[in-house]
């Protein structure tokens, strides 16, 4: 009975998994461009920046393609576009504007990716300096259309699963809360742990960064707790998650049972999502925030646990896309 | 001094072409809705199940399968052995299953094909069927399904074998067979008549009566699918509506039962 028990597996988890990874990715981008700091930071906020527009799309485009690959006949997904506006209107899909807002954020995303290409490194001469003039210009208009663009695809990847009444596990008004917070700290430690390879050695100079420079440890600092605070704001939700569904008098109620100790995917939550992916990495990195925070040490640890902390995080938000889609689809309504 | 000639137009005339314009938009924004809402449905096939006459011998399951050809681990129609009651009053019952042909089907309305819904309602008959030319195969419909009467077919909707999901299938009346006039294959093969099917908007018709003469039930009333099956003798899936309902009946053989381990 396999077969039907689970329809939506590795493809939809991964898929939901770098969507959000990658929309959380490009939200930290803007919001660094338009209100990232200036003076002896902006160096550093526009490595960061930069990353982060690197990274958005291509998660994004590879998990629509997983989704593709995942019906067998690619060229069906087409059927998704062929619409037109009175009956998108009067028979609204959730997946069907879904595809409409993937596209757009694909191609939007991919634009903003392109202006901060060094153009005038990569093409020398007149057009180079052109070009870059011009993505300097586009930049932060670009970045008031990605944020909310960001934020918005962060929400849809839980709207795809919240908007089916019959598994109660998802039908709950906190999920997109819960998969808004995991975009942002996947993206985040996607970023930090980029940057933090591109580092690697001490003394290392990257463009106008500098791993010596003061601003760099500070900077540091400041990710870190952004990123430790995200991951309490997490375990809130998480917390919120399961006390909606455990006070409500029905399916939900029921439901939730497989996350608490005893249900199918109790293991795979508490181990992975809430020991590995969020108490483990919000303890390593605490200690040594505290450390510098109360103190005053300089921020600095040994590298291994600096990488991987943000690799544990992202761990973490894979299996939170897995418990919460497995775990969605071995319970439904309650009764028959 | 120059002549011009001034609009002549009082705020009166403007507030009713600004009035008339804007019925005029509305009309035009609600002539699709109000078209598809006046369309009348003539026939509504429903089945009626009279459980007190079902022994549970599964030969609806095997004659729907064998019509169909339904590939292994998957039915269109099944019955549920449930245990109603608690130690030492305790019963067995029998539940057949199959779609329930809902009059506001849940998986119609996440169909994402475009701009022909690939499963969708039928408007002449109310008989929700899969196109299968048109389906994806995105399994959105089988989430959205409270009463998992969908599951993919592999073997179907492609001349070219696919390695993928294949096309949602589901029950569908055996549509083939009551267009010719023969009753549905799980109602002809039934060994105590307890499935019995016809049109529900036709007074004289079997269904009809009994749904008029018994108090029905349908499954999962509160989703508000408006099912077109309806079960004579199954009050008791309505008689506790607390949270403990599970606990007071069993069910053997539902689909959804989470026993096995595997997931992919």
């Amino acid at each position: 009975m396999e077969h039907h028990l689970i329809m939506w597996h590795w493809p939809m988890i991964v898929y939901l998994f770098l969507a959000g990874l990658g929309a959380g990715a490009m939200a930290v981008s803007g919001i660094v461009v338009l209100w990232g700091p200036t003076g002896e930071f902006r160096h550093r906020a526009a490595l960061i920046a930069r990353l982060g527009a690197f990274i958005g799309p291509l998660p994004v485009i590879i998990g629509t393609g997983l989704l593709i690959y995942e019906l067998g006949r690619p060229f069906r997904a087409l059927n998704l576009f062929t619409s037109n506006f009175w009956f998108m209107v009067l028979n609204p899909s959730p997946m069907n504007w879904g595809s409409w807002f993937i596209l757009l954020f694909c191609v939007v995303a991919t634009i903003y990716a392109l202006t901060f290409i060094p153009w005038k490194a990569l093409l020398s001469g007149e057009r180079g300096e052109r070009l870059e003039a011009r993505s300097e210009r586009l930049r932060a208009p670009m970045a008031t259309v990605c944020v909310p663009l960001a934020i918005a695809m962060a929400i849809y990847t839980a709207i795809l699963l919240a908007a089916v009444p019959a598994r109660p596990l998802w039908h709950t008004p906190v999920l997109w809360l819960l998969f808004t917070v995991s975009a942002f700290s996947t993206g985040l430690s996607a970023i930090i742990l980029v940057q933090r390879f591109m580092f690697r050695k001490p003394g290392a100079v990257r463009g106008a960064v500098r791993r010596e420079d003061p601003a760099f440890r500070v900077t540091e600092y400041y990710l870190v707790s952004m990123k430790v605070l995200l991951i309490i704001a997490e375990l809130v939700v998480i917390g919120l998650f399961i006390m909606f569904a455990h006070m409500t008098i029905n399916s939900a109620n029921f439901a939730v049972r497989t996350l608490l100790p005893g249900g199918e995917m109790a293991t795979a939550f508490w181990l992975g999502v809430i020991l590995v992916g969020l108490l483990l990495p919000a303890f390593i990195e605490g200690f040594y925030l505290l450390r510098t925070a109360v103190l005053g040490h300089e921020f600095e640890w040994p590298y291994v646990i600096n990488v991987s902390a943000p690799i544990a995080i992202l761990f973490g938000g894979l299996m939170l896309r897995y418990v919460i889609v497995v775990g969605g689809q071995i319970t439904g309504p309650i009764g028959i | 001094m120059t002549t011009h000639s001034t609009p002549t137009i009082s705020r009166r005339q403007m507030l009713k072409r600004m009035g008339a314009a804007t019925a005029g938009v509305t009309v035009v924004a609600a002539a699709p809705m109000a078209a598809r809402a006046a369309k009348k449905q003539e026939v509504r096939y429903a089945m009626v199940i009279d459980t007190r006459r079902c022994s549970g011998c599964q030969a609806c399951s095997i004659a729907c399968k064998a019509e169909f050809e339904v590939p292994l681990g998957a039915v269109r129609s099944w019955v549920e052995h449930i245990e109603v009651g608690q130690y030492p009053n305790v019963e067995r019952r029998m539940l057949p299953r199959l779609c329930n042909q809902c009059s506001e089907p849940p998986c119609v309305e996440v169909c994402p094909t475009e701009p022909k819904k690939a499963t969708y309602k039928r408007e002449s008959d109310g008989i929700v069927v899969v196109d299968e030319n048109l389906c994806i195969g995105c399994a959105k419909c089988l989430e959205a399904c409270p009463y998992d009467a969908r599951f993919m077919n592999p073997h179907k909707g492609d001349p070219v074998k696919t390695k993928g999901n294949g096309v949602a299938d589901k029950c569908d009346f055996c549509l083939h067979r009551i267009s010719q006039g023969v009753q549905p294959s799980c109602v002809n093969t039934c060994q105590g008549k307890a499935r019995i099917f016809g049109d529900l908007n036709d007074p004289t018709s079997e269904v009809a009566k009994l749904v008029d003469e018994y108090d029905t039930t349908v499954l999962l009333r509160g989703k508000k699918t408006k099912p077109s099956v309806f079960y004579i003798g199954a009050d008791y899936l309505e008689a506790k509506k607390d949270p403990k309902a599970d606990q007071y009946f069993r069910l053997d053989t539902h689909r959804k039962e989470p026993s096995s381990k595997r997931w992919a």
